[in-house]
C-alpha cells in the first residue's frame, strides 16, 4: 500500500508513524508540522526525518511562520497545495492525518 | 480526473486544519477533480452563515461561496450542528447537511479520502 501521512503538528513524539509499515511512505508536513523540516535540537534534525519515507513540507505553512526554502532540510521537498493534489492522486493511495 | 472526499472533524473558527481543508478542496477543483468536503463535530460552524469577517481572523464564507461556486460540494453533519445549535434557517445557502450516512457513501466512491481528525 502506497500511505501519504500527513503530520499536522509539532510533537517530537512519533510512535503512530512507528506502526505504520506500508509499502511506499509519503510523508506530507503541513501546519505545524513544517517544523519537522526545520527545527533543530541540540543540532540534530527531527527525529521524524530518520524514517525512510518521502518528505514534503507546505510552502504556505512555511512561508506563513516566517520560514522559506533555505531554512528546510535538504531531504523535505517543498510543495504547494496543487502538488499535495498531485501527490494523492498519482503516487499515493491512502491517508492518514496525524 | 477523480474524486476526492475530504472529511474534517476540525476545531472551532481559526482551527487551521478546517483552513487546510478548504484550501485543498480548492486545489483539487482548480486540478480538475471532484470534491466532496464533509464537517462533523465543532468544524460544522462552518455552515452558519453572515459570519463577519475580521482582518487577522479566518474568515471562510468567502472563500467556501466561491469554491461552491464551482462546483464543491460541502455538507455539515446534522446531529452535530443542531446539537451546537447551529440549525437549517441559519445555514449559509448551498451548505447541504445529512446525516453520516452522506459521508460514509461520499468516501465509498471516492477515488481518493482524507479523513482530518479533531484538535
Amino acid at each position: 500500500m502506497k500511505l501519504a501521512v500527513f503530520v499536522s503538528d509539532y510533537r517530537n513524539t512519533v510512535e503512530t508513524l512507528e506502526r505504520l509499515k506500508p509499502e511506499k511512505l509519503g510523508i506530507i508536513l503541513v501546519g505545524n508540522g513544517v517544523y519537522h523540516a526545520t527545527v533543530k535540537e541540540k543540532g540534530n534534525a527531527s527525529p521524524l526525518l530518520e524514517k525512510s519515507a518521502d518528505f514534503y513540507a507546505l510552502s504556505e505553512d512555511l512561508e506563513t511562520r516566517g520560514l522559506s526554502s533555505s531554512h528546510v532540510n535538504s531531504k523535505v521537498k517543498v510543495v504547494n497545495y496543487g502538488d499535495v493534489v498531485d501527490l494523492l492522486f498519482n503516487n499515493y493511495e491512502k491517508t492518514a492525518w496525524l | 480526473m477523480g474524486k476526492l472526499t475530504i472529511g474534517c472533524f476540525s476545531s472551532l473558527v481559526g482551527s487551521m486544519n478546517l483552513d487546510f481543508a478548504v484550501k485543498l478542496s480548492a486545489a483539487a477543483l482548480e486540478k480538475g477533480h471532484t470534491v466532496d468536503l464533509w464537517v462533523s463535530g465543532n468544524a460544522t460552524m462552518l455552515s452558519i452563515k453572515d459570519q463577519r469577517a475580521f482582518k487577522d481572523y479566518s474568515s471562510l464564507e468567502k472563500p467556501l461561496k466561491e469554491l461552491m461556486g464551482k462546483g464543491l460540494t460541502v455538507t455539515a453533519c446534522e446531529a452535530c450542528a443542531e446539537a451546537r445549535g447551529y440549525h437549517k434557517d441559519n445555514t449559509m445557502e448551498g451548505f447541504k447537511r445529512h446525516s453520516m450516512d452522506w459521508y460514509l457513501a461520499s468516501a465509498f466512491d471516492a477515488d481518493r479520502v482524507l479523513h482530518i481528525g479533531g484538535e
